[in-house]
């Protein structure tokens, strides 16, 4: 709709240009174009000055966001910090955090349902392109392919700055608009988005026929014809003699001449040295990627840095020989092999009857080799910890063949780390009471982590990517797959007629069954909970089932936000893969790089010390990390408690100061990236230790005592927290709930005591624990254990010597001898343990994180059981999950 | 009794909290600690873009302080890192990149791409023909900058980069990342003076000098007569 044209003849009088100036200056001169610019003048400000965002949060980016709305940045002042927790209520979504295909198809449901005039913005390289993820299985590449976006925030994470940026540039776009010519005035004009189908991929409705016809063209199997694959390598085997010498690399073997050595001897004018005796020279061996074509180094082997010891694992195979069969145990690489039909007997054998009661499952992974999948188990005991041992079970390697018996029975913490298993490689175990995929969703056509899968932007086996060195032409992923999106999907798939855009494929599985209890006599119902929900912490979803008002079953839905870390991580150089361990749980990225650093030092050996320095720096970071982190953590519990956002806004006070000490030593606020095998990547900045200094020794006290103050004796606060969510020590133990959570319980467990990394058997500290294991003793431990990590600090502070950071010189090219490596750091939200696998080349054959948010929710059903849905908010809220280290 | 003294209790906090944001920090020296506006800077001694005061806050203050952004700014650290640039030397104009793929190498997410520059007679030149990074994909975790040998791509601090618009703008080409020495200098004062990278750049330029010319198969002419070429062949925008 135009104005029409005017055509009255006194109005196209031609008058003189100086007369119509003055004219304009003394006389309102108007027409109906400016008459309705003055009123879109109004209108848009009106609507810019009070843009309501949507409260969803996806991502990393999420916590930028909200740092955005906390006091130090403020949006109020832009007028857009009322987040409402309803689309219907909101006009702008600020899409934060990487897009991934399950949570899509909610994402387009929440747009459709913001009422007009509403407006997107996509928030970091994820939401806008698909960002450093781009090339995981479960990534969207830009939420620009189901949105229409109004602005792009570049950055990951943009800082709040950014955000407010990104903010004036709405505004100013709102300010320009006319509504005379707003789409949303205009009934011709559709602006919801058809909602995409979680079929054997995520399926865009509007593009369903063309899709079908590549499909039906196996296009992506002819592409990836021409792709070179993956090796895998033969799982290892018992020890025969001769390879012990290979573990040792003192006495080093004469080697085939280095390129080096011929350009010396080259330039030196003699003779090249000839080869060794009879070793071929590696070199012109055709190096198939991935595999290293020389003999590689063994690195020492061992599950972790500390555990049971070489003597007392052949004591301890020995007596599980004499006990079961003979064969029942073989030592291989410091692990115990088990036949799958004795490995539930074994395990009860070291749960109850073994000297050492293991009774903690810290950790449960599968390899894929090529001969066969290994699944192993890593235990603790909590009674003598540090007594780490590795069991390993075998099972055929054939897609859907694998089976092993589920130990659920015997540590219910196996139970998401086994349906994990299952979702990702595909092994069936036999006795899961419920075996659903966790992560991806029922119907996905394939099982990512298996070797032979090859994602749709699957470029080669390992980085460097072949295009960038050579070529030099850059593209998008997206024009190399057929479908031009990050979408694959089995040739012969043929149920294209029953996909439907209703379904909800994730959740529909997970329907808990209830137990009758109440005495009223009305029905039970479910309730979905989330992924979109204001308390659950970003994309996390329980189905609940209720009976009036009493939670009868629940089931945790996840992977929303799965953003393929571990896939990405075998494919990444050891380097290359700091940056995204930063992306786990990013309110800790710093304790996340001190895990990764580990886990691949201890496969580098002495190599990678770091020197007393660096060592210092890291625990300064971590317990830094540690403070901000139970800052926010306490917080938002009391946000979930129902005290919206004050307490919030209080409790992440200093850890914007502690923030801006990280990006001041690493140069950035969360992604930090800053430690390095054997050290860390820069040395602290002219005063920084002294400002560090006095924020440990003047505030941070002070703020600790001012939340307690506040909050431990207020009567709403031991209301709503005591007594709810409770588990036993027992409990904890077996459903292998880690850090703050098993510590209320009353388990004296803490890896920086149990097994000490780094330097922290120098420092004194005590290990809190609590009573009851409810949520108030939850938060009261995260409260102590502030105190106790700024009196670490302060000892840190105050002994830092000077010297160097770095044992060596920095290079980008790390060399890892093979062999597996567990590596574990008690982090914030508990224990953090990285499962590496090397071959020897230059990327992890099998890279897996022990995630501790996950784990810690296998047990939020018992903790919910019997109280009420808001009891649940704060049950969730104390077990302080963090989605991008659950889904990873 | 006991019941609604929480209540009571919580609302004196917030409201004492509200009360001491006027009382104690610029409300009774009519200074803020930390550095930035005094409340009526607002309307009558705002700067110009580009020189607004930051707010420089340590242990010794009390509470946390709004960051007036635009209006004011976080300090900027040196290390703060968002989109990697690439520097020229604004002496004889020459780009420090040799084009050595190191970057492309160490980069996580795998954002970018260059090719190798040519010579009048097809030689490789030590310098980029192009080079592009894909900021929808950057990580901005800086390892290229701190892997770089020749210290010619860096971290720029930039952070104001919303548009309205992706698929023309987000994949940076070598205009737009270059920028001048001085620049650089500016920006990272600290690292510039570094000893490492004084005697990385006396080094490095000695040596590309030398390279250049022998690529360009000029070596026996002096070396006024190579410079406009490379000046030529990787001009930076004005």
């Amino acid at each position: 709709m135009s104005t029409p044209t005017i055509t009255r003849p006194e109005w196209s009088t031609v008058i003189d240009p100086v007369l119509q100036k003055e004219l304009e200056q003394h006389v309102l001169v108007t027409s109906w174009d400016k008459m309705l610019g003055m009123v879109d003048t109004v209108y848009n400000w009106g609507r810019r000055s009070s843009l309501w965002p949507l409260g969803f949060g996806l991502a990393c980016c999420a916590i930028e966001m909200i740092c955005t709305a906390s006091s130090r940045f403020d949006i109020a002042r832009f007028g857009a910090e009322v987040f409402r927790g309803s689309p219907r209520q909101a006009d702008v979504m600020i899409v934060s955090g990487t897009v991934t295909k399950t949570m899509m198809p909610m994402i387009a449901r929440l747009y459709d349902q913001m009422p007009e005039p509403k407006y997107v913005m996509a928030m970091g390289a994820c939401a806008s392109g698909g960002g450093p993820f781009k090339e995981g299985y479960n990534v969207v590449s830009g939420i620009d392919k189901y949105l229409p976006v109004d602005v792009y925030i570049p950055g990951c994470p943009p800082t709040p700055q950014a955000l407010l940026n990104g903010l004036i540039m709405l505004q100013r776009k709102i300010d320009g608009e006319r509504f005379t010519q707003a789409p949303w005035y205009r009934g011709d004009v559709e602006r919801d988005v058809p909602i995409p189908v979680l079929g054997p991929d995520l399926i865009d409705v509007r593009l369903l026929e063309v899709t079908a016809e590549k499909t039906a063209q196996g296009l992506v199997e002819a592409r990836e014809e021409t792709l070179v694959k993956p090796t895998l390598i033969p799982a290892p085997q018992p020890e025969v003699p001769e390879v012990v010498e290979a573990v040792s690399d003192a006495p080093v073997a004469p080697k085939a001449p280095s390129k080096l050595d011929l350009l010396r001897a080259q330039a030196a004018g003699t003779a090249a040295p000839a080869a060794a005796e009879g070793t071929e020279p590696a070199k012109p061996a055709a190096k198939p990627a991935g595999k290293p074509a020389k003999k590689v180094k063994k690195a020492i082997a061992r599950p972790s840095l500390v555990w049971l010891g070489d003597a007392g694992l052949e004591e301890l195979a020995a007596r599980i020989n004499t006990r079961f069969s003979d064969g029942t145990a073989t030592i291989i690489q410091a692990g115990l092999l088990i036949p799958s039909e004795r490995l539930v007997a074994v395990c009860h054998y070291l749960r109850d009857d073994n000297l050492i009661k293991y009774d903690y499952l810290a950790s449960l992974q599968s390899v894929h080799f090529e001969d066969c999948i290994e699944v192993n188990y890593h235990l603790e005991s909590t009674t003598t910890p540090g007594k780490l041992i590795q069991l390993r079970v075998r099972t055929s390697e054939k897609e859907g063949e694998g089976e092993v018996p589920s130990v659920n029975a015997i540590w219910r913490g196996a139970d998401f780390q086994e349906r994990e298993v299952y979702d990702m490689m595909g092994i069936r175990f036999t006795g899961h009471p419920e075996l659903k995929r966790i992560l991806m969703w029922d119907g996905y056509a394939y099982w990512p982590l298996r070797k032979d899968f090859l994602e749709p932007y699957y470029e080669g086996p390992t980085k460097v990517f072949e295009s960038r060195v050579e070529d030099g032409r850059h593209f998008r992923s997206e024009e190399f797959n057929p479908y031009g999106s990050n979408t694959k999907i089995p040739k012969d798939y043929t149920g294209w007629n029953t996909l439907d855009s209703g379904d909800d494929t994730k959740g529909k599985t997970l329907l808990p069954t209830g137990v009758e209890i109440s005495e009223l006599g009305t029905d039970q119902f479910m309730v979905s909970m989330g992924p979109q929900h204001p308390s659950t912490h970003g994309v996390f979803r329980m189905n609940l089932r209720v009976d009036g008002e009493t939670i009868v079953g629940l089931k945790p839905v996840m992977g929303y936000m799965h953003r393929n870390h571990e896939k990405i991580g075998e494919r990444n150089t050891f380097l290359m893969n700091f940056p995204f361990t930063d992306r786990l749980d990013y309110l800790t990225s710093m304790g996340n790089n001190f895990g990764y650093a580990l886990a691949i030092e201890q496969l580098m050996g002495d190599e990678a010390k770091p020197p007393e320095r660096a060592e210092y720096i890291r625990i300064i970071m971590a317990e830094l990390t540690r403070v901000a982190s139970h800052m926010w953590s306490i917080g938002f519990l009391l946000n979930d408690l129902g005290a919206f956002f004050t307490p919030a806004l209080y409790a992440i006070e200093e850890r914007e100061l502690i923030l801006d000490l990280f990006e001041w030593a690493s140069g950035s606020r969360m992604m930090c990236n800053y430690f390095r095998f054997g050290g860390v990547a820069f040395d602290l900045p002219k005063g920084w230790i002294e400002r560090c200094r006095g924020l440990v020794n003047n505030r941070l006290d002070g703020k600790i005592d001012e939340l307690d103050r506040y909050l431990t004796k207020n009567e709403i606060v031991i209301d709503r927290a005591k007594g709810i969510g409770v588990l036993t020590a027992k409990e904890a133990i077996n459903f292998s709930t880690a850090g703050p959570i098993l510590r209320a319980s009353g388990v004296e467990y803490d890896v920086r005591r149990a097994a000490p990394y780094g330097i922290y058997d120098r420092f004194d500290f005590k290990v809190v624990t609590g009573k009851n294991g409810d949520v108030y003793d939850r938060y009261l431990v995260r409260l102590e254990e502030m105190r106790e990590s700024v009196k670490i600090l302060k000892q840190a502070c105050r002994d830092i010597p000077e010297g160097p950071i770095l044992p060596g010189k920095k290079s980008y090219q790390i060399k890892v001898p093979a062999g597996e490596a567990y590596s574990r750091v008690e982090n914030p939200k508990g224990e953090l343990g990285y499962y590496v696998y090397a071959d020897g080349s230059g990327t992890a054959y099998r890279y897996h994180v022990r995630s501790p948010s996950f784990i810690n929710l296998t047990s939020l059903e018992q903790m919910c059981l019997g109280h009420s849905i808001a009891d649940v908010v704060g049950i969730l809220g104390s077990l302080d999950i963090v989605l991008g280290e659950v889904d990873r | 009794m006991g019941y609604g003294r929480g209540l009571i209790v919580g609302h004196w906090v917030t409201l004492r909290r509200f009360l001491r944001t006027f009382l104690v920090g610029h409300g009774r020296t009519m200074k803020r600690r930390g550095g930035g506006y005094q409340p009526l800077d607002f309307w009558f001694g705002k700067k110009v873009r580009g020189d607004e005061p930051t707010i420089q806050q340590d242990a010794t203050t009390e509470g946390l302080f709004t960051v007036e952004y635009p209006d004011e700014r976080l300090p900027v650290y040196e290390r703060f890192r968002v989109l990697p640039m690439l520097v020229y030397d604004d002496v004889d104009g020459n780009v420090r990149c040799t084009s050595c793929n190191i970057c492309a190498k160490v980069c996580p997410p795998q954002c970018i791409w260059m090719t190798h520059a040519q010579g009048p007679d097809g030689k490789p030149v030590p310098l980029p023909a192009d080079f592009y990074i894909d900021m929808d994909v950057c990580m901005n975790c800086g390892l290229c900058a701190e892997y770089c040998p020749f210290d010619a791509i860096k971290m720029d601090h930039n952070f104001e980069l919303s548009n309205y618009e992706r698929h023309q703008t987000h994949i940076f080409s070598l205009q737009d990342l270059l920028v001048s020495s001085e620049f650089y200098a500016k920006t990272h004062p600290d690292a510039y003076d570094s000893a490492d990278e004084v005697t990385e750049r006396n080094k490095v330029a000695k040596k590309k000098d030398q390279r250049l010319q022998k690529a360009l198969g000029l070596g026996a002419k002096p070396a006024s007569t190579v410079r406009p070429v490379a000046k030529v062949a990787a001009a930076p925008p004005a």
